[in-house]
């Protein structure tokens, strides 16, 4: 399966299966709040795209926007080249799996699941192959005559995929399927949904609140917020160069330093903050001398110890809370003048470690990400 | 941890016998004392003067009332009158409480107020109101003749259309209010789900959402069907002695002629088709709900 997609990702690209799905210029009012303003977005034939973002920001209304059930106040939408703008949503075959997996209570598992076909007024022996077809891939065979009531979340959420894979959309959107179910059962679930969607090419769009779930399955994540993406990238661009601090503060864990910049000199600024001078890279950013900026470094960057040579940051912290997490323990440290908690990440605690203890943390310069000051 | 010592203790503890009664069964004592008062003795009364009369035992009411034409032709005028009425206030009443589902709650507030108001007018009133509306030189009859449906102002009172039009209007917000609470309930991602799978609005509404309310209509048709069988005030002032009903009937041998037995025995038939009715319904909706209703 992973070869299969690494051959795909080495053909050559054709532009149009590039920007299979194309957003253009959306905007979305209800009343006078403007829930998308001329939104932008292209997805790839087959990619896998998640639509990231706090709720509230506007993602599910793009769902909905692209599914058909709502209409845009401004802007175009194409399929493989096809304008569906004003295409009513049953005409559209997108096919969408719900928060609540909105499966019809009336009907069994085998007539759920048929009723995208019979919609399309299949002959009745082909509606009975592709069913059981369906069925089997969801490994829900077994359940095909149960009704909807007498199953559990995460076997409603694989009638729900094979409900909507079934008529062979040109489009999946998944909003947040896995929201209601357990810990464990989701990060199944994640998996075997990703596999099956990439085993089919099933262009999909997933819409989560759950960065974790959206680092897992997706080939690339839209960060929105307040109606507008913020960074659109591959789950390591954007756990590792977050382009705003609301993405970096929205994707993973990261301790969060002020201060202002000192100088500037080759891409690397000098910034002074409560802590002592934090060097960082600012290619994008193009810092000033003077500006106030905010800085991030992820947990896993975190190193203990002193060496703060030229690569390296060097601070010194007082370690306020150690927090297991089994394969990973948190130290939290507190510093004078910093609001925040400083997170680190180790495998094991060092002997001797104890809350109160100051200890020298150093990280990477170039593992610093640096922001004007909100 | 602790909690799980505590429930399993819960559990293992002797329940004292006082407590074995099911509090919500008791509840409905003094309900029941009330009916048993004031419906099953007087409904026993009526079945036993049903086969009785001054000289003893009989079957005459029974008679008279099953093999005259005429008595037959009066149950089918009831029968006739609940069902045309049931079915004016679902045509009615259906869209509107889909409307009214999908409205925004400030504006359901307001609607609500507007389909109780009727309900708090008194049945006396509101009928003779529509009894002025349908005169020659009425309100309906000036809009016929300005719409150009007829050349002169016709004939409404004390017609069969007077009588359905009155009947409707009074029986609707009785379809509506059940159908409504099930309509609500109906999750609105489920159409979106059948438009995201093909589905045009005719299918969707024939196999989703239709389907799920039904229990909404069987719920709200028995409540009208039944009441609209029995309705003896507004019929009396709508259409009178040309449609006679089977609550005409028995309020004329129990006040008129002061024929008990007959009186009776029209009232124990109707009895039986309400029961008849309600039972059969309740069957049909709980067979439906069975199927998956939102019930």
């Amino acid at each position: 399966m992973s070869s299969a997609t690494a051959a795909a990702a080495s053909e050559p690209v054709n532009p149009r299966d590039e920007r299979y799905l194309e957003v253009t210029g959306v905007t979305k009012r209800f009343g006078a709040t403007v829930v998308l303003e001329a939104l932008d977005l292209a997805v790839g034939r087959s990619e896998f795209v998640s639509l990231l973002g706090p709720s509230g920001c506007g993602k599910t209304t793009l769902l909905r926007l692209i599914a058909g059930l709502l209409k845009p106040d401004a802007g175009r939408l194409h399929v493989d080249g096809d304008d569906i703008t004003r295409l009513a949503a049953h005409k559209r075959n997108i096919g969408v799996v719900f928060q609540n997996y909105a499966l019809f209570p009336h009907l069994t598992v085998e007539q759920n699941v048929a009723f995208g076909l019979l919609a399309q007024r299949r002959p009745k022996g082909e509606i009975v192959a592709q069913v059981d077809h369906a069925l089997g891939l969801v490994r829900m065979k077994a359940f095909a005559d149960r009704r909807i009531a007498a199953l559990s979340g995460g076997q409603q959420q694989r009638v729900a995929v094979a409900r909507a894979i079934i008529v062979k959309p040109t489009l999946l959107l998944l909003d947040e399927p896995f929201s209601a179910l357990d810990r464990k059962l989701r990060e199944t679930m994640q998996i075997e949904l990703r596999h099956l969607l990439r085993d089919l090419g099933i262009t999909s769009i997933f819409v989560t609140h759950d960065q974790d779930e959206a680092l897992v399955m997706s080939d690339r994540i839209a960060v929105m917020n307040e109606g507008r993406i913020e960074q659109l990238g591959t789950p390591g661009e954007i756990y590792r160069s977050p382009s705003s601090l609301h993405v970096m503060e929205f994707v993973g864990q990261s301790t969060r330093l002020a201060g202002a910049v000192e100088s500037v000199s080759a891409g690397v600024a000098e910034i002074r903050t409560p802590l002592g001078v934090i060097r960082a890279p600012v290619g994008r950013m193009g810092a000033r001398v003077g500006e106030a900026v905010v800085f991030g470094v992820r947990p896993e960057s975190m190193a203990l110890g002193d060496r703060a040579d030229g690569d390296f940051n060097h601070v010194r912290a007082e370690l306020a809370d150690i927090v297991f997490f089994g394969a990973k323990t948190a130290l939290h440290f507190k510093a004078p003048g910093v609001d925040d908690r400083i997170q680190a990440e180790v495998a094991r605690v060092p002997a001797g470690l104890s809350p109160g203890s100051q200890v020298d943390l150093r990280w990477p310069v170039t593992e610093t990400m640096v922001y004007p000051a909100p | 941890m602790s909690t799980t010592t505590e429930t399993s203790k819960a559990q293992t503890e002797p329940v004292p016998p006082w407590r074995r009664f099911d509090s919500a069964a008791i509840m409905i004592l003094p309900g029941i004392v009330f009916m048993t008062l004031a419906f099953a003795i007087p409904v026993l009364n009526l079945v036993a003067d049903s086969f009785r009369d001054a000289d003893g035992l009989t079957l005459a009411g029974y008679r008279k009332v099953l093999g005259d034409p005429y008595y037959v032709g009066i149950i089918w005028n009831s029968l006739k009158l609940g069902i045309v009425t049931t079915l004016g206030t679902l045509v009615l009443g259906y869209p509107a409480a889909y409307a009214l589902s999908r409205a925004p709650p400030r504006l359901q507030v307001l609607l609500f107020a507007l389909i109780f108001l009727p309900l708090s007018v008194s049945i006396i009133v509101k009928t003779f109101g529509l009894t002025i509306m349908m005169r020659r030189d009425g309100i309906l009859n000036w809009l016929l003749v300005t719409a150009g449906f007829v050349d002169r102002p016709i004939r409404l009172v004390f017609t069969e259309f007077a009588l359905y039009f009155g009947m409707v209007n009074v029986f609707l917000p009785f379809m509506l209010l059940p159908i409504y609470s099930v309509m609500r309930q109906l999750d609105p991602r489920l159409t979106d789900a059948a438009a995201s799978l093909g589905a045009g609005p005719v299918m969707t509404f024939l196999k989703v959402t239709l389907p799920l309310t039904l229990p909404g209509i069987v719920a709200g048709g028995s409540l009208v069907f039944s009441i609209a069988v029995a309705a003896y005030v507004t019929p009396g002032l709508l259409i009178g002695d040309r449609y006679m009903t089977m609550s005409q009937v028995m309020a004329k041998a129990y006040l008129n002629i002061r024929d008990f037995n007959l009186g009776a025995s029209m009232a124990v038939i109707m009895l039986t088709i309400a029961v008849i009715i309600v039972f059969a319904s309740t069957y049909f909706a709980q067979s439906a709900g069975r199927k998956g209703g939102p019930s």
